[in-house]
Formats: C-alpha cells, sequence, structure tokens
C-alpha cells in the first residue's frame, strides 16, 4: 500500500528505544512498563537478571532464556513472541557477545587461521546479523524493541566523567541510527529519572515531544509501572499532531519541486534559462526549495554551457561576455 | 572591512585545541596552511573521503554501475560474454547514504553576511546535500568503526552551526557517517547548535591575541570590493 506522506496514520506506530543505566538503578523493570504487569512484553533475558526485578512487575511479562543466539532466534518464531508487542533485549551488549559465539561456531570467517576470533571480519560479520535481527523484530516482526546497555562510565580528556553504551563492536555506534528514543536511567535524590537531553557527557536521544529529563513514576509508593506505555502513546500522538501540522508544507514543498523539475526540463537556451530564473524567484518557496530549484536549474545551465551573471542575475551563452 | 569565513578555517582553528595529544605541531601547520589559504592536495584520509561521496553520488543519481567483470566464457547459445558485477570495496555503506540523500541537490553553495561586534563577516560553504529542509553532510572514516566511539563527534564542529545560520529555511544538519559499511548519523538543530556569531567571536578574540596571524587573516581573508 502506498500512501501520501501527509496522510499517515501512527496510531500503531512503533519505536526503537535504548535504555542504559548503572547496575541496580531500575532499567529492566522500566523495559517491562508495559502499562499490563509485563503481558505485552517479551524479555530475552541473556544476563539472567529478570530474577532481580520485583515478581510484582514481571508476573505477566514472557522470559526467553537461551544459551545461544541460534536458541533466541528460534524463540522468535513462538506464539509468545509474536503475540508480544514489546521485545527487550537484556542487553545488547550480551546479545554481542552470544553473537560472537554463535559466529565462531558457525562463521568460518569469524575465526583466524589459528582457530581464535578474528576481530575485522567477526565483528563484521556479528554487524551484518544483528542488523537482520533487529530489522526481523522492528520491521518484519512490526514489535517496539527496547535495548537495555549498561552504562560504561569513563573520563574525558579534562578527567570529567562520561557515559557510554557498554557493547563490543560498533553496535554502539550504529544503534543510534534507527532508534527514536534513547535515555540514562538515573537515580538522583530518591527518584529516579529518564534523562532524553543528548549532550557529550551522555549518549541520549529524544524525539516527538518527548524530551529533557523525566521522573520515573515510584513504583514503590504504588505507581503503575507503565512508563514505557505512556512514552509510546505520547510520541504517537504527537507524531500525528506532527504530521497534520506540516501536512501543508509538505505538500507545497512536493508541489513547487515538481514545478521546477518540469519547468527546468523546459530550458533550452539563455532565454528560456532566464524565464525559469524569473519564475523561481517569484514562487512562494517552502522549506529549502528555493535553494534546491535554484541549484536544479544552474545544474541544467551548465549542461547547456550557459554562464550566470551575478551582476544582471541573469544567464548568458557560455562565450558571451 | 569585511571578511569572509568558513567552518574549514573556525574548525582547523577548533582542532588546535581538540587535537590529540601530540598532534598539536600538526595542528598548528594545518591550522597556518588554511589561514594562509594555501592550496594543498588532498592528503589519502581526504582523498578516500573525496571517493566515497562521489560514489555515495553516482548511487543516488542513478549513475553508479558495477564494473563487469568477464570470467572468460561465452554463453553458447545467446552469444553473451558471461561474468560478474564487480562493486566497489565501500558499495554498502554508500549506498545506505544514497538512500536517505536522494532526490537532494549536491554542493550548494550557500552564504550570509554575519554581523559580531561592529564587524561584518561572509559567511559561506558548500553543503554536501540539501533536502526538504535538512541539510546533510557526508563524512567518511577510514577506520572501522568497531574501535570508536563516536558519540557527540561533532558536536564541537562549527559547520552545522555555519551552514544552519546560511541557510535559515533548514530546520536541521545531520552528518551522514560511514566506514564503508556501517552507518552513523548525529543531528543538530537550532536549539543544539551554538550561534555561529559566539564561534566567530571566540576565534577573534584568539587572533587578536596573535597580532601576526590576524594581519594574515584581515590581508587574505578580505572580500574584495
Amino acid at each position: 500500500m502506498i500512501q501520501e506522506g501527509y496522510k499517515l496514520d501512527f496510531s500503531n506506530q512503533t519505536f526503537g528505544v535504548i535504555l542504559y543505566g548503572q547496575p541496580g538503578v531500575g532499567k529492566t523493570t522500566l523495559a517491562m512498563s508495559d502499562g499490563n504487569n509485563g503481558a505485552d512484553t517479551l524479555l530475552i533475558d541473556l544476563e539472567h537478571g529478570v530474577g532481580r526485578t520485583n515478581p510484582l512487575h514481571r508476573m505477566n511479562c514472557k522470559v526467553l532464556t537461551a544459551s545461544n543466539y541460534q536458541e533466541v532466534k528460534k524463540d522468535l518464531e513462538t506464539k509468545e513472541a509474536r503475540e508480544a508487542k514489546n521485545i527487550v533485549i537484556d542487553t545488547a551488549g550480551a546479545l554481542v557477545e552470544y553473537l560472537k559465539q554463535w559466529a565462531m561456531d558457525t562463521q568460518p570467517g569469524a575465526k583466524d587461521r589459528n582457530g581464535n576470533w578474528n576481530g575485522l571480519k567477526g565483528f563484521g560479520i556479528v554487524k551484518t546479523e544483528m542488523d537482520s535481527f533487529v530489522n526481523l523484530i522492528k520491521t518484519v516482526m512490526n514489535k517496539n524493541v527496547i535495548f537495555i546497555f549498561h552504562a560504561d562510565e569513563k573520563v574525558d580528556r579534562d578527567g570529567n566523567p562520561i557515559q557510554r553504551l557498554r557493547c563490543e563492536g560498533s553496535f554502539r555506534n550504529t544503534v543510534w541510527t534507527g532508534i527514536d528514543f534513547g535515555a540514562l536511567i538515573q537515580r538522583q535524590g530518591g527518584k529516579r529519572y529518564a534523562n532524553f537531553i543528548p549532550d557529550d557527557d551522555n549518549p541520549a536521544k529524544g524525539c516527538h515531544g518527548i524530551e529533557g529529563k523525566i521522573e520515573i513514576p515510584d513504583l514503590n509508593a504504588g505507581a503503575q509501572n507503565n512508563f514505557l506505555a505512556w512514552l509510546f502513546d505520547t510520541a504517537r500522538a504527537n507524531m500525528q499532531k506532527e504530521n497534520d501540522a506540516v501536512a501543508d508544507v509538505i505538500k507545497g514543498y512536493n508541489k513547487i519541486m515538481e514545478d521546477v523539475k518540469n519547468m527546468v526540463e523546459g530550458v533550452t537556451d539563455a532565454d528560456s534559462a532566464n524565464a525559469c530564473l524569473k519564475a523561481i524567484g517569484n514562487m512562494d518557496h517552502v522549506l529549502t526549495s528555493k535553494k534546491e530549484a535554484g541549484m536544479i536549474l544552474t545544474n541544467k545551465a551548465k549542461t547547456l554551457g550557459l554562464t550566470y551573471k551575478k551582476a544582471t542575475n541573469s544567464y548568458v551563452a557560455g562565450d558571451a561576455k | 572591512m569585511k571578511t569572509r569565513i568558513t567552518k574549514t578555517l573556525l574548525d582547523s582553528w577548533n582542532y588546535l585545541f581538540d587535537c590529540a595529544e601530540g598532534q598539536e605541531d600538526n595542528a598548528r601547520e594545518e591550522f597556518l596552511t588554511t589561514l594562509k589559504r594555501e592550496q594543498t592536495p588532498p592528503n589519502e584520509a581526504q582523498q578516500a573521503g573525496l571517493d566515497f561521496e562521489h560514489l555515495v553520488m553516482e548511487i543516488a543519481e542513478g549513475r553508479f554501475r558495477p564494473e563487469f567483470v568477464t570470467d572468460g566464457t561465452v554463453n553458447s547459445v545467446s552469444g553473451e560474454v558471461m561474468g560478474y558485477d564487480r562493486y566497489p570495496k565501500y558499495y554498502a555503506g554508500a549506498k545506505q547514504i544514497a538512500d536517505i540523500v536522494r532526490g537532494g541537490q549536491w554542493q550548494v553553495h550557500v552564504d550570509t553576511d554575519v554581523e559580531v561586534d561592529g564587524r561584518t563577516f561572509w559567511l559561506h560553504g558548500f553543503c554536501d546535500v540539501i533536502k526538504a529542509g535538512v541539510i546533510y553532510d557526508v563524512k567518511f572514516k577510514t577506520k572501522s568503526f568497531n574501535n570508536l566511539d563516536l558519540w557527540h563527534s561533532y558536536s564541537h564542529s562549527s559547520q552545522h552551526c555555519a551552514y544552519l545560520r546560511c541557510v535559515p529555511e533548514a530546520y536541521e544538519f545531520v552528518y551522514l557517517v560511514s566506514d564503508g559499511e556501517s552507518l552513523y548519523t548525529e543531528a543538530y538543530d537550532r536549539r543544539n547548535s551554538e550561534p555561529i556569531e559566539n564561534i566567530i567571536r571566540n576565534f577573534m578574540n584568539w587572533l587578536k591575541g596573535e597580532p601576526e596571524l590576524l594581519q594574515i587573516y584581515e590581508e587574505r581573508w578580505v572580500v574584495d570590493g
């Protein structure tokens, strides 16, 4: 089905989320916060950490444990996995470790001539499989995917502490491309926060109105574990609002660019180039359409051997003085 | 007096302070070369970046054709020479970026006048790609991402600050970073970009403390007419 971008419906939009932080800060519990006592969540528990969560918060959650990557992938074909709305990878760093073992066991290129891990080729194989795995969950299965990472506390060149995602290989960098939200989970003054503010010290990502440092409801005080459910609902509603608000802008931009391309196609000499230049100047431009239109005409003029004269704001035949 | 200013000059100045330990002399040399507007051939890394960008452009514009390598046989029925298509080493990474920038305009010259403390600066440069309100910059790293920590690699760059200032209609600037295989993106808007005036002011204040360099700047970066 092909739809116009400005007519899209986001009520079933799925998201990618990164939650990271120090041990014990409550990342796994937060990842299960589907507002349904975990019933909508499949937790891929690669570090066997679910036992540390409060049983009340995981009572309905499906937990996938496996001794290797092949088992993880096979279990994604089960009814439980198909029915889940959220799939949590706890932790992404551990999944990379599982993938390394899978690569060593099944992919000849992952080993060097002595049978040891060949980092250069091996991580390439791991990356390809990781991409395919994430794509399976996000795109094929159409689930929300939540990556849990441990925080790696490092220091910058001035000795100030900074946080990074703990994960071997390139995934700690590339994971951000397909992610909608990323938050450092931190405890301050007895409260917990999801920090979506990106800066040099803390990787983070916010969008669709989910921004800043958001307090996480205190479950010990009786709050429902529904932070992610709230986040997804809020983001979907905001996406719809954003889309509706820019619908006219997008329509206007597309129309102008189409008109410009048609006009430029008809340019054959200096006279028609100047007429086109004037027409572009008189258009009510939207977003960057004026800059782009100018560039399209410039490129066409070049192919015709025309030269632009700034002083007269016009094109002349290439050999004209 | 109106002088030119570019992100290249500002970034080479910034590198004096941000360079790795032991690279201070190289950074100073690089800055002086830029300040004196000396033309130097691209180094190996720069050339690799240019080649990669060219590949992205070819794919995005539908002009890319893989090299056909014959295996030396001929189809006995059709008479067709048999063989296979050979793709360049970094094709996968280039295609990821091409899919994002397809339909955009390449190497768009952008400029604007910026007033800082009573001086006028002509800020100008070339955006790799502009498309529907977004400016894209293609970066290529010759080192695999595996061992790199890329988070906020460009937060101190003046590039997004400069180009968002030159193109007020754009709402976002996105760095598209590839190692030829993987893609890492970093996006900035006006809320998380330093106003270019601040960067220019800091640069000029620093230059004032280096009178010889200030003189070079004012001689070689003056806008004619």
